[in-house]
């Protein structure tokens, strides 16, 4: 589904280039559950970012499905990230002046969906995360669990494809963090494709494969039973 | 999606208080301004555009040329009209109204006393024919086309009949003469030139039952057919002027010439001709024009910068909405519907706001603003185009600036919006050099002003009263005069044609001798206290004594009358003082020689240099008493007058006026520009210091970190707002010269109309810089203590 090839991401200083990423291959089925690990600096927010079209600066190829992303247009790039991507971060990053429903609405608008099916599509996910009551609150009259279930809420509203998740339970303490990864497999479990990264090695237990990273490479990928 | 554009902006403009307020406030202001300067531009420009066909509608001005000047008169004589429409086709109809006031004022006497009226004028009976005023009550057709009938306003009527209908059919007596009252019309409405409250029937003047070509004293319009060329039919009227005053212009070696002008041009056109009511000069129109544009102009600046400053707070609700897959266009919409939605309420509480403050604009302005016309489909449709482009153009650049951020950037918060910083600035410049360029006109203005009002007018104007008395009174006014003088409240009284403040009767002069040019000059009749009365110095000769002739005297008798000559007509003549004494010349048609030699003194307003002036005798002619009231409480002294007037005219109401507030009227309109433009700039440099406050907290909030470190190494509050204002500084130094270079060009234009200028040194510039300056510096000074008092260790902590 995803294949990237020689991925080069660098800083270019005074003296020398300083590399984030360096020479990155890889091919991401679709229906996988991979983790990113690595010490801070390693590179997984930059490799997840790259992936999610939202960093379009580095060398190398990037070819989704068949397609080679370089060689689109612009609107086509958009499309596809407006399509087949769902994003899902540590600090929530809830809009702080929206609603519950209106935050889970968002993406919806900007994909121009009827307000009918908007309206059945948010239900629908309300009821899943056990968020009705809260529908009218904003994110600051939630807890930390509650805000990203609200963020993996609005994450899939749109039913991408691949869901990216920048240490998701990264804020959240250990029961909270639990029932986001159940949320995970379920998802998973579903058929959506989930590239995580995270510092707790317990939360790679719900993927289906490990990738470490370090200084920019990728130092080891295993598949891991379930 | 719109929907959610317009709950989002709402929430957002709800949560920041301070911003938009600030916004809110800047955009209203210049709102109020905008659409009140746009209400009075309208109301000027609709001037005598109400009547049916009144593009058809002329009136007539004449040129005379005598002895090479050249002089414009707005009046002409009272057989033109009739002519006119008896041999030229193409007249439709064509009217012709005496405006008395010129001359005197009337007694209206209603069966309860005698009220003193000015507003009358003789029209003829075509005259509803031409405009079509509504008519209220009576026979529309035939209202004025008898003798001793009067026509009276809506306004008139009531005060004194109490209704219109009541009116109809009344008799008043006008002046000790009988009118009936044969119809009531509208008031005059304010944008038309023509403003009477009696129009009595023409057919009542003796030059109404004779016309003549002499004199020419009637305003006269003319209503073309539709058909009509109107420069073909100006072409034929120089035949006419051939055909009936030829002959006498060959005797008496004049020139003259008719010319039409627009009824519509009659308001903003050539305002060196006299009009009933005073016109606007149109150059004030454009300026205040580009006033109320630069206003919003800076308004919208204001916004622009408040909310590209504003961007660096909501970088990261872009970021998460361009991830959730927002496009350009769509973050465009939303940040768009912001500005419009500020926009919209800006509006609506300018009018608001213009509802509440017309009543105040009609006093500082002397308009009245047409309120219903913001409410026309013309007025909305201007309206919410107005709101739309101002919206559009605040909105644009904060919404390009936003939606071209990088999401992950964004999102991270490393964000510095330093690109586009040259706009911001130059937007800065601009407020700034407007705020200094109006703040610098406004003194110019102002200096203008203050040296009209303090210069030596070559005569004394203080504590000299002017009371207007009627043609009737003139044999009279001298037991008047004397009554005045043994009262003890008069020191010295003449009687003029005129107050001193604008003589204007113009006569030729004829030196004769080797000395054979004939030239203008402005006649002054008055008796022989003048002089005295309002103590002008005899350089040479001597003033009048009570042995000397008037002119009428003189004429009648073909004797040589006294003459009090100025410098000015000396020079002219090029005579000393000494040897012009005792010269014989031919003074308007008469012959007379030079008794005496004054001084030079102003005698119009400085708009004029002190033209050639010769001083006679003539009391027959003049129609005001100069009381130069002895040194004391003026209220005293009038008190005693006005027993004495009472005393010996009871017919006549006591109205008086000082010479010198008469004197302060002369500038009433550039007193009005002063006002407009100090109230403009105030509203200028308070839009724009709200401006500069939202940038400065902007710098502020992006060098929080810097400055906790400057105050960590012991930098005090004076070091910080050193940091913060050097950069503000040197766009205002930037401001500050091309506002100077702006006020130079300004000083040059605004007092070309100014014969005699005040002299413009540095200070109106060095005074205006600086106290825009000070106010900067105030802005920035609050904004710095500010971020002086945030505790280090908590900027410090996070990075």
């Amino acid at each position: 589904m995803i294949q990237l090839k020689e991925i080069d991401k660098y800083i270019e200083s005074r003296f020398q280039r300083v590399f984030i990423l360096k020479g990155i291959n890889l091919t991401i089925n679709e229906g996988e559950f991979i983790t990113l690990m690595g010490p801070s600096g390693a590179g997984k927010s930059t490799l997840l970012n790259i992936l999610g079209l939202l960093d379009e600066d580095y060398d190398g190829d990037y070819f989704f499905g068949e397609r080679n992303i370089r060689h689109m247009r612009d609107k086509e790039r958009s499309n596809l990230h407006k399509s087949e991507f769902g994003y899902i971060f540590q600090a929530y990053h809830l809009i702080d002046e929206l609603t519950v429903y209106e935050n889970i609405e968002t993406p919806l608008l900007y994909r121009n969906v009827s307000s009918g099916e908007r309206k059945s599509i948010i239900a629908d996910l309300l009821d899943r995360f056990n968020m009705v009551a809260k529908k009218d609150l904003f994110p600051a009259q939630l807890s930390g669990g509650q805000q990203q279930l609200v963020g993996i809420a609005r994450a899939i509203a749109g039913k991408p494809r691949v869901l990216l998740a920048d240490e998701p339970t990264g804020n959240l303490h250990s029961a909270q963090a639990k029932e986001i990864m159940e949320i995970f497999r379920e998802l998973h479990a579903e058929g959506t494709t989930i590239i995580q990264a995270t510092h707790a090695r317990e939360n790679a237990d719900y993927g289906t494969r490990l990738i470490n990273l370090v200084d920019g490479r990728i130092e080891t990928d295993e598949a891991i039973a379930s | 999606m719109w929907k959610n554009y317009l709950k989002v902006s709402f929430r957002n403009l709800k949560k920041r208080k301070l911003y938009t307020g600030i916004n809110l406030l800047g955009l209203t202001i210049a709102l109020v301004s905008f659409f009140v300067i746009s209400l009075y531009i309208y109301h000027e420009w609709s001037y005598d555009r109400m009547y049916t066909g009144s593009d058809r509608i002329y009136k007539f001005n004449q040129e005379f040329v005598s002895g090479g000047e050249r002089q414009l008169v707005s009046t002409t004589p009272s057989l033109l009209v009739p002519t006119l429409i008896d041999e030229y086709p193409e007249v439709e109809t064509g009217t012709l109204v005496f405006d008395l006031s010129i001359f005197s004022s009337v007694l209206v006497d209603a069966g309860e006393g005698n009220q003193e009226e000015s507003r009358f004028a003789f029209v003829d009976e075509n005259f509803y024919k031409v405009f079509d005023f509504e008519i209220l009550a009576g026979q529309k057709g035939s209202l004025l086309s008898e003798p001793n009938q009067v026509v009276l306003t809506e306004e008139t009527a009531n005060r004194y009949f109490g209704s219109a209908q009541n009116a109809e059919g009344k008799t008043l007596k006008i002046d000790s003469k009988e009118y009936q009252v044969s119809g009531v019309m509208e008031n005059f409405p304010s944008n038309s030139h023509l403003d009477f409250d009696f129009l009595a029937s023409f057919k009542t003047h003796r030059h109404g039952k004779n016309p003549e070509w002499s004199p020419s004293n009637y305003y006269s319009y003319v209503k073309l057919r539709e058909d009509a060329d109107r420069a073909a039919f100006e072409a034929k009227l120089p035949q006419l002027v051939e055909k009936y005053l030829g002959e006498e212009q060959k005797e008496y070696g004049f020139q003259t010439a008719f010319f039409t002008q627009p009824v519509t041009n009659i308001h903003l056109g050539d305002q060196t001709l006299s009009s009933i009511k005073p016109g606007t000069d149109v150059k004030y129109l454009y300026i205040f024009g580009v006033v109320a544009i630069l206003l919003i102009a800076i308004g919208i600046i204001n916004y622009v910068n408040l909310a590209t400053a504003e961007a660096t707070e909501r970088n990261r609700e872009v970021g998460l909405r361009k991830v959730m897959g927002a496009d350009r266009m769509q973050l465009f919409g939303q940040f768009v519907s912001e500005s419009l939605i500020l926009t919209f309420g800006a509006a609506i509480l300018s009018l608001l706001i213009i509802y509440l403050i017309a009543p105040q604009f009609v006093r500082l302005g002397g308009v009245p603003l047409d309120l219903s016309l913001l409410f026309s489909a013309k007025g909305i449709l201007l309206m919410a185009f107005l709101v739309a482009a101002v919206g559009l153009l605040a909105g644009m650049y904060p919404s390009v600036i936003l939606s071209g951020l990088k999401p992950i950037k964004a999102l991270g918060n490393q964000i510095k919006i330093g690109g586009g910083a040259w706009v911001r600035k130059s937007l800065v410049v601009f407020q700034f050099f407007v705020s200094m360029g109006l703040l610098i006109s406004t003194f110019i203005v102002k200096s203008q002003l203050d040296y009209m009002q303090e210069v030596n007018l070559g005569y004394q104007r203080e504590q000299v009263l002017a009371l207007p008395y009627h043609y009737n009174m003139r044999n009279s006014i001298e037991s008047v005069k004397q009554e005045m003088l043994r009262s003890g409240s008069a020191e010295s009284i003449a009687l003029a044609a005129d107050m001193p403040i604008h003589i204007k009767a113009g006569y030729t002069i004829f030196p004769g001798g080797d000395n054979q040019r004939e030239f203008m000059i402005t006649g002054y009749s008055v008796d022989k206290d003048l002089v005295n009365t309002i103590g002008l110095t005899v350089l040479a000769g001597e003033n009048f004594t009570d042995t000397d002739l008037s002119r009428s005297v003189a004429y009648d008798s073909a004797l040589e009358f006294p003459l009090i000559l100025n410098e000015s007509a000396l020079s002219q003549l090029g005579w000393t003082p000494e040897e012009a004494i005792g010269r014989k010349l031919n003074y308007g048609g008469s012959m007379a020689y030079v008794k005496g030699v004054v001084n030079d003194f102003y005698f119009n307003s400085l708009h004029h240099k002190i033209e050639p002036l010769g001083i006679f005798i003539d009391p027959g002619q003049a129609n005001v008493l100069l009381v130069k009231m002895p040194a004391g409480n003026p209220a005293t002294h009038l008190a005693t007058l006005e027993d004495t007037w009472k005393a010996l005219v009871p017919d006549r109401p006591f109205n008086y006026r000082f010479i010198d507030q008469e004197y302060a009227q002369l500038y009433r309109s550039e007193e009005r520009v002063g006002a407009i433009f100090g109230l403009f700039s105030g509203i200028a440099i308070f839009i724009a210091c709200m401006g500069l406050f939202g940038l400065v907290s902007y710098v502020a909030l992006r060098r929080t970190r810097e400055i906790s470190i400057r105050k960590v190494l012991g930098a005090t509050q004076g070091d910080v707002l050193a940091v913060l204002s050097s950069d503000f500084l040197k766009l205002l130094a930037l401001s500050a010269i091309l506002a100077i270079g702006f006020g130079i060009w300004f000083s040059g234009t605004w007092l070309e109309a100014f014969a005699n200028k005040a002299q413009i040194g540095i200070g109106p510039f060095i005074s205006s810089i600086l106290v825009v300056l000070l106010l900067a510096l105030i802005t920035i000074g609050y904004r710095s203590w500010k971020v002086y008092r945030v505790n280090p260790s908590k900027t410090l902590k996070s990075d």
